[in-house]
């Protein structure tokens, strides 16, 4: 390519409009003050360390449905769900009648460093099922998985099949060793034993691990693509709603984070047949409650193929999944997903109520 | 019996030695030493050098000698940690430079497929081409990144940080050990204890809410047999009366 006057005069020309963009950019940011998430009005109904079980507040008549139990991944915050109140998975159930429950939990720190994956499904998520069905008076409820809340659920309802009326799993890894999940490649040889001997690991090194998956995309043209949005107020404000969220990833308490990255990622236990948590075999063929399967079809993190396996090794004959394309957080926040899987939720369990 | 030959040869050494520290004591004091080229270290430390190198023990011939010095005597194990860390700050730089030259590989394959996309369309707007060498350079490092030597290297250089933060935590802990400030270790004993405490209670609790069923919550090793009470570290005054 060479060089002309006109394209010279072209490039200069870009140059001053992306200044001017970023002039206006920056002027809009610095007046957006604090930026407000997860403004569904919610309650605290049990808590217990750093964990917590919210309980939302109804926005329509109940639709008769079993409560619903939200267990999102640890290694990011559950407002994701509850982004803002115009891209809000978890607005849409509560106005289709849904009674909605979440498990937070929390930001974990060195006083948990010895809490294990056992701790966590068989411990905390146990007693918060138990908590909502004591509540409700009801022998199951329906457990919704979130990514590694996904898998969390899963041995779960292996664990307890009888307490679980549907399950659903969104973008949930199950097969962890497909080709094309590129964090379990990075994961195979990494000493995670020796990388947690120091304690919990910083939400920063897995900040710097998801980066590193897209890093030109990620680290550079997400910025450069800000001046597209030429100082729009609501733009920006979804922007760093969303910015917000990405880099705010919890620490992660050292024994459990081991015991998910050895289990799961380098044995693939879960899919294996070869779990056991709190002595009690984790087999995937015991979940008989309906599943649906959610899974999107860019995801980066936990690709398609590792979620698709489920159907085949789980006890259910009521098994459903559900592709959509979108990437794995743009599931439950783009432009149309945030309505449409809210919905297919929705009348999935109703078909079954 | 003569003393003679050896009281001289010491002699004559104790003077060579005290007139070498005094030397440098001397050159210490003067702060103008020159002559050094700009690489070397700042002119107050070049009498350290010097003397150094009368002894034998030139700076190459230091570092080298220390790395690989048996860990003799009082401070061995803080020698140890100390030579484990160079071993692995010497391994991390020869693993991030390999990883330098990988990602150097990285750019040159996407400058490539950029160019001929370029080549292709070379009137696209700014814009454009900034999407498309995007494209490129996330094209070129998911090929590498799914690669099982990047993986490795990966691995390698975790595993190294995760080493030198293990041995930066001896060090660390041996500090806190002599100024009696709480360390990790301390710390780590303490919550395994209120662990297992809370293990015990909760299995007790279940136990005595519903007698004929298990617990919900596997109790934990420590559980079983209640041990027997320590005696107070510091015993009791008993008021006298």
């Amino acid at each position: 390519m060479s060089a002309t006057p006109d394209s010279l005069a072209q490039l200069l020309q870009s140059a001053a409009a992306m200044q001017e963009s970023g002039r206006a950019v920056l002027k809009t940011m610095l007046g957006m003050g604090e930026i407000e998430v997860g403004t569904s009005e919610k309650r605290c109904v049990y808590s217990e360390d750093k964990i917590r079980l919210y309980r939302y507040a109804p926005l329509a008549r109940s639709a008769g449905l079993k409560p619903l139990l939200i267990c999102y991944a640890m290694v990011n915050r559950p407002y994701l769900l509850d982004l803002q109140p115009d891209r809000s998975f978890i607005r849409e159930l509560l106005h289709a009648g849904l009674d909605v429950y979440l498990l937070d939990w929390g930001y974990p720190d060195g006083a948990d460093r010895f809490s294990s994956f056992d701790d966590y499904v068989d411990g905390y998520l146990r007693r918060c099922v138990e908590f909502v069905l004591k509540e409700h008076a009801i022998d199951a409820l329906t457990l919704l998985g979130v990514c590694q809340g996904g898998t969390m659920s899963l041995c779960y309802a292996a664990l307890e099949p009888r307490q679980i009326a549907q399950l659903i799993t969104m973008v949930t890894p199950v097969d962890f060793k497909t080709p094309e999940n590129l964090l379990s490649k990075w994961a195979q040889h990494i000493d995670v034993g020796l990388l947690t001997q120091s304690g919990n690991v910083s939400g920063d090194f897995l900040n710097l691990v998801y980066l590193s998956l897209m890093p030109f995309r990620l680290t550079q043209q997400k910025y450069v693509n800000l001046l597209q949005m030429q100082g729009d107020r609501v733009q920006l404000e979804n922007f760093m709603r969303m910015e917000k969220w990405i880099f705010d990833s919890p620490d992660q308490p050292a024994a459990a984070f081991r015991e998910f990255i050895q289990w799961f990622f380098q044995e693939n236990r879960l899919i294996r047949g070869e779990l056991t948590l709190a002595g009690n075999a984790v087999r995937l063929e015991n979940v008989t409650a309906p599943v649906l399967n959610i899974f999107a079809s860019k995801d980066h993190l936990v690709p398609p193929s590792a979620s698709i396996p489920l159907g085949a090794h789980i006890g259910s004959k009521d098994y459903e999944a559900l592709e959509i394309d979108a990437g794995h957080i743009g599931l439950y926040v783009g432009g149309k997903t945030r309505k449409t899987v809210p919905a297919a939720v929705v009348a999935w369990l109703r078909k079954r109520n | 019996m003569s003393a003679q030959p050896f009281s001289a040869g010491f002699l004559k050494a104790w003077i060579d030695q005290a007139g070498a520290i005094q030397d440098l004591f001397a050159r210490f004091a003067d702060q103008s030493s020159v002559g050094l080229p700009p690489s070397m270290p700042p002119p107050h430390l070049a009498p350290w050098k010097e003397f150094v190198d009368r002894l034998g023990m030139g700076e190459s011939n230091f570092s080298a000698m220390f790395a690989g010095a048996p860990a003799l005597g009082l401070g061995r194990e803080y020698q140890e940690t100390v030579q484990r860390l160079l071993d692995l700050s010497r391994q991390f730089q020869q693993r991030y430079a390999e990883f330098a030259q990988q990602n150097v590989a990285v750019m040159q394959d996407a400058f490539h497929v950029m160019k001929k996309r370029v080549d292709a369309a070379p009137s696209a707007p700014s814009a454009d081409l900034y999407d498309a060498w995007i494209d490129c350079a996330e094209g070129a490092y998911h090929q590498a990144a799914h690669s099982d030597s990047f993986a490795r290297l990966l691995a390698d250089l975790c595993n190294i940080s995760s080493a030198i933060k293990v041995e930066r935590g001896k060090l660390t802990e041996q500090l806190a050990r002599h100024l009696d400030l709480p360390s990790r270790a301390e710390v780590d004993s303490l919550h395994r204890q209120v662990r297992e405490l809370i293990a015990t209670v909760r299995a007790a609790a279940g136990a005595a809410s519903s007698p004929a069923k298990a617990p919900a919550t596997a109790p934990a090793p420590a559980a079983a047999p209640a041990k027997p009470s320590k005696p107070a570290r510091t015993p009791r005054k008993r008021s006298k009366k």
